[in-house]
């Protein structure tokens, strides 16, 4: 398990033409597989490295290469995104005139499954999180952790090769919040599937194989665990 | 759930929002039915009673009204003679008091005397029963107005104060002729005291001959007596009027499609913007911008469908009612014509008004679309 499913050097991001440098010169590799949490203040680039990896922007220098995918040269990522990519955002972002199981179905839109495979596979994914009884409920109808889980089932619908979660405890309290992670890290641990969370918590991100500390738009300190 | 259910799912969102913006497109949509049906109607109305197989010419008495006036009967016999005419009938017109109105008929129920043999002049090829016989106290009745005066063959009616039996029903199909009644001129000239008097005379003219030049003869020999309308000349003036309807309704569409438009973008420009976030979602689990853009025209023709129904029902109960208030006279022309015309100007402005959010959901930035608070 030595490949290497995320490679980025020297990776630079600036915003607002130019005067707010998000990526200044990061670096980072992410073995397959791997759980990684990274830390870092507000404001120092996590979620605009996550929004990297994910293909949701484009950098202005350095190379970015997911999943076999260099990610600078590529014209058309909502492929890449539809197969690789599952991202779990600190807001759930739900469809609110969805029901639940409908909002589990919206990323199997660009594969080609009738209703009845569509409808199959979220309800695997929604009894792998627990919510097989509630499918048929609307968003304002459950709990903020509930509604997690629905966003944790999302993400992962469509087999991708790695979860991007951005804070996605942030708005929970720390009760639900850890039920959450270890939905996640289970699920991460089940399906193989390499974990990017960006997280405040350290005892959060103590649960990683890998803590990544950015600051100023850089990776200044990387602690590997020795399990 | 499939791609087309969510699209039919997003406009009931913001009921009050689509809602407004239906009714705007629908009110459009049914003055565009509207005016195509009654435009359809009185089109048909008119080539019903002016091209109905019958008469060529109408000659009434000179500047007096269409309905009234009368010609000394002698004058049917030398209209006879001038060449180019093939036959001519002399109708006496008379408006008996009676208690049931007709509805659906030409005006009011009037009687008609014709001589047996000039029937066919006035269309009627035939009747259900048979046909009054000359000097008698006998009568054939329109369909129309047999229906509303609730007659059959072998009833009498009282009419002039004389009871008259019915003999037979005719229909020609011409709005006309069919709410009326016929009987021998004689009979009728006797018991309404009119004498030698007729109303109208109707000529038939030969295949080859030139209408025009046949009614400006018959006014030269009669001046100031008689006048003559050839049925195409009135029908031309009438299809004149109807094409100055016509391009109303053209205009109208156009304004409706314009101001449909408008609403429709504002209506989806707002949708597009209040679920910045969402589309942000969307592009992050690898929808295609074609998909997004292809839900926003969705649903913009989704919206401008839902008019499309709405405004050709109220298109239609418009028509309905216009038409009644009008006298009821003239029915409705119900074609597929009318109604496919109501629903490709919806489909035109729901594409036409989908196409700009549409476009600018589908190229939002999806980092900016879901830091949109
Ligand atoms: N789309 C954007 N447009 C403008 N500025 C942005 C955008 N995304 C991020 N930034 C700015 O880049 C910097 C890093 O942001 P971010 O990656 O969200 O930090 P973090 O997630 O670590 O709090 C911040 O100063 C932020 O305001
Ligand atoms: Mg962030």
């Amino acid at each position: 398990m030595n490949e290497h499913i995320i490679e980025i050097k020297d990776l630079k991001k600036r915003y607002d033409e130019g005067k707010i440098a998000a990526l200044n010169g990061l670096d980072l590799k992410i073995k397959k597989g791997e759980f990684v949490s990274i830390m870092g203040p507000s404001g120092s680039g996590k979620s605009t490295l996550l929004n990297m990896i994910g293909a949701l922007d484009v950098a202005d220098e350095g190379t970015i290469k997911v999943a076999g995918i260099d990610l600078m040269k590529t014209k058309d990522l909502s492929q890449f995104r539809s197969q690789e990519i599952g991202f779990v955002f600190q807001m759930h972002n739900l469809i609110p005139n969805l029901n639940v199981l409908e909002n589990v179905e919206i990323p199997m839109f660009e594969n080609n499954l009738n209703s009845k495979q569509m409808q199959e596979r979220a309800l695997e994914l929604l009894k792998a999180v627990g919510l097989e009884d509630k499918i048929r409920q609307t968003p304002n109808k459950l709990s903020g952790g509930e509604r997690q889980r629905v966003a944790i089932a999302r993400a992962l619908v469509n087999h991708p090769s790695i979860i991007l979660a951005d804070e996605p405890t942030g708005s929970l309290d720390s009760k639900t919040g850890d039920i959450i992670l270890k939905l996640l890290r289970d699920l991460h641990e089940q399906e193989n599937v390499t974990l990017v969370m960006v997280t405040h918590e350290p005892y959060v991100a103590k649960m990683a194989d890998r803590i990544v500390y950015v600051r100023d738009g850089k990776v200044y300190e990387e602690d590997d665990k020795i399990d | 759930m499939s791609y087309f259910s969510l699209i039919l799912k997003n406009p009931f969102r913001n009921k009050t929002r689509s809602a407004l913006a239906i009714v705007g497109i629908a009110v459009g949509i049914a003055t565009i039915v509207a005016l195509g049906l009654v435009t359809g109607g009185l089109k048909a109305a008119t080539s019903e009673t002016l091209n109905a197989g019958g008469s060529d010419l109408t000659v009434t008495e000179a500047n007096s009204n269409f309905m009234s006036g009368t010609i000394d009967e002698s004058r049917v016999g030398e209209l006879a003679n001038i060449s180019g005419v093939k036959n001519v009938a002399g109708v006496l017109r008379k408006t008996p008091i009676i208690n049931t109105s007709v509805e659906g008929g030409f005006g009011s129920f009037s009687v008609n005397g014709i001589e047996l043999d000039k029937l066919s002049v006035v269309d009627i090829e035939g009747v259900n029963g048979s046909l009054f016989s000359p000097g008698s106290n006998e009568i054939i009745i329109g369909k129309t107005a047999a229906d509303s005066l609730d007659k059959k063959v072998g009833d009498t009616i009282n009419l002039f104060g004389e009871d008259f039996t019915i003999t037979g029903i005719f229909e020609t199909g011409n709005i006309m002729y069919d709410g009326t009644a016929f009987t021998s001129l004689d009979t009728l000239q006797d018991i309404t005291n009119s004498p030698g008097e007729v109303s109208t005379i109707y000529i038939q003219a030969q295949d080859d001959t030139n209408l025009t030049e046949l009614s400006q003869t018959i006014e030269n020999t009669y001046p100031n007596e008689l006048s003559a309308t050839s049925a195409s000349a009135l029908t031309d003036r009438i299809n004149e009027g109807l094409s100055i309807i016509d391009s109303a309704t053209w205009a109208i569409s156009l304004l409706a499609i314009f101001i449909g438009g408008v609403g429709v973008i504002n209506t989806m420009i707002m949708s597009v913007y209040e679920r910045t976030r969402e589309i942000g979602v969307l592009k992050a689990v690898g929808w295609r911008s074609r998909r997004i853009l292809g839900m926003i025209m969705g649903e913009s023709i989704v919206l401008t469908l839902i008019a499309a129904v709405v405004g050709t029902v109220l298109g239609i109960l418009a028509a309905v009612a216009g038409l009644s208030f009008l006298g009821g006279e003239i029915s409705p022309a119900y074609s597929l014509d009318v109604f496919l015309r109501g629903f490709l100007v919806a489909i035109l402005v729901g594409v036409l008004g989908g196409i700009y959010p549409a476009y600018r959901a589908s190229q939002l930035p999806p980092t900016e679309a879901l830091r949109y608070e």
